[in-house]
């Protein structure tokens, strides 16, 4: 079983697709993840299940694994104790999911800003550029720098699960790119495609995020090093006060005229 | 029924089985200061000076057997008594003055879980809120048996 804790979960459920099933029924959901390299015990680890539920999980794992064998299961290393109840973040934490709830108002205006497209109309064209330039300055370069340029750095960029997250940025910057390309070619098709597909990659990131890997990391940092990575988001926000208030006001007018012309329409 | 104030109550906790399978030798003070009383440190004084703080009630120290390795280490100290110390409006300005003057990296309040104690967490939490400067706040709340019953940062 040891083996199998050190290689990455894609792998693992390629080779066992049941295994990809026992995660879904933990609510754990590599099947649906577009990377796939984090290891076995970093999942188990990370998603920080009670020691019982997680001793049901690798057991049946195991059984899959090693049929017919009764296989012993050993107990993933883990620094701090399950948590219950809800999610409680430290302040630094909590500041990045503010901004996430900031990205989700836009992800979830995608769709209807979708509805009857035409890339070919200049006001289409415009609003479309307004999405990409929130996209690239709020969710990228403030949002995800002090992701990579800071919080992922603490912990190291080797690790699995931080390489997984830079993957899905750099997935999600390539969507947004080929949404300018097809803006500039007149091609509404692709801006579809790729800007359903970076809503749907976005979402479930945050998810991962906000679920998953905040909480874990909020619990391995030491109380010096919440003090430090609160000291630095402060100073980029300083940075990018401007562009912050800026794309939020974005946002809210964005809000506006749909539901305005939702209205409209049901008037 | 006690109907008197919690934080006075009579517990006897004699008979409780203590583990006594600490390692051999002394265990090292994790103090890196003095003075530590509110009243007698100077909020500048140069330990505070982009530290991580811990102010302390008075009573957690002995309740809690791992205070020194797992809470004081690392940390500059103070600690008060939010029922008996007189004179706490000065214990308002000092920790304001860590946040702004001191510049401290991070403020954590350690107190007992009896009502009275929770004083202390209120004068941190308002001085925290009035200063000029942002720095995160933790507290702890320890059990009369050296429990921890609650961790989380404000
Ligand atoms: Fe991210
Ligand atoms: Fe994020």
């Amino acid at each position: 079983m040891e083996q199998y804790l050190n290689r990455g979960i894609k792998e693992i459920i390629g080779e066992f697709p049941e295994t990809g099933r026992i995660l879904d029924e933990f609510n754990i959901g590599c099947t649906a993840c577009s990377v796939g390299t984090c290891l076995l015990k970093d999942i188990v680890e990370v998603h920080n299940l009670p020691y019982e539920e997680e001793h049901a999980l690798m057991l049946r794992i195991g059984r899959v694994i090693y049929p017919g064998v009764e296989v012993e299961v050993p107990r993933i290393e883990r620094k701090t104790q399950p948590a219950s109840g809800a999610i409680k973040y430290s302040p630094p934490m909590k500041t990045l999911v503010d901004e996430h709830n900031v990205i989700k108002r836009l992800l979830a205006l995608i769709p209807r800003l979708l509805e009857g497209l035409a890339v070919t109309r200049e006001d289409d064209r415009q609003l479309v550029l307004g999405a990409v330039d929130f996209i690239r300055s709020y969710a990228d370069r403030f949002h995800h720098a002090k992701e990579e340029d800071i919080l992922f750095r603490e912990f190291g960029e080797d690790l699995e699960i931080v390489k997984s997250m830079h993957e899905e940025h750099r997935i999600g910057r390539g969507h947004v790119k080929a949404v300018i390309e097809a803006v500039e070619s007149g091609d509404t098709a692709a801006v579809k495609e790729h800007l359903t597909a970076y809503g749907e990659l976005l979402t479930g990131h945050i998810r991962k995020e906000d679920e998953i890997l905040y909480p874990w990391m909020d619990r391995n940092l030491s109380t010096a090093q919440v003090g430090e990575l609160f000291r630095k988001f402060a100073e980029t926000d300083e940075r990018f006060r401007e562009t912050a208030s800026r794309q939020t006001e974005f946002i809210r007018s964005l809000e506006k005229q749909f539901t305005c012309e939702e209205v409209t329409n049901h008037v | 029924m006690f109907s008197g104030c919690p934080g006075s109550k009579t517990a006897d906790f004699r008979t409780k089985e203590v583990q006594d399978d600490a390692p051999a030798g002394k265990v090292q003070s994790q103090l890196r200061q003095w003075p530590v009383q509110l009243h007698l440190v100077s909020p500048v004084a140069p330990y505070y000076e982009g530290a991580d703080v811990l102010l302390t009630a008075d009573c957690v120290a002995y309740a809690l057997g791992s205070y020194h390795t797992d809470y004081l280490k690392g940390k500059s100290l103070a600690i008060a008594c939010p029922k008996l110390d007189s004179g706490q409006e000065i214990y308002y300005e000092k920790i304001k003055s860590w946040i702004e003057d001191a510049k401290i990296n991070t403020l954590t309040i350690m107190i007992m879980q009896v009502p009275c104690c929770s004083g202390l967490l209120k004068v941190a939490q308002k001085a925290a809120n009035d200063a000029s400067r942002k720095v995160p706040v933790k507290y702890t709340v320890v059990g009369i048996q050296g429990e921890i019953l609650q961790e989380e940062w404000l």
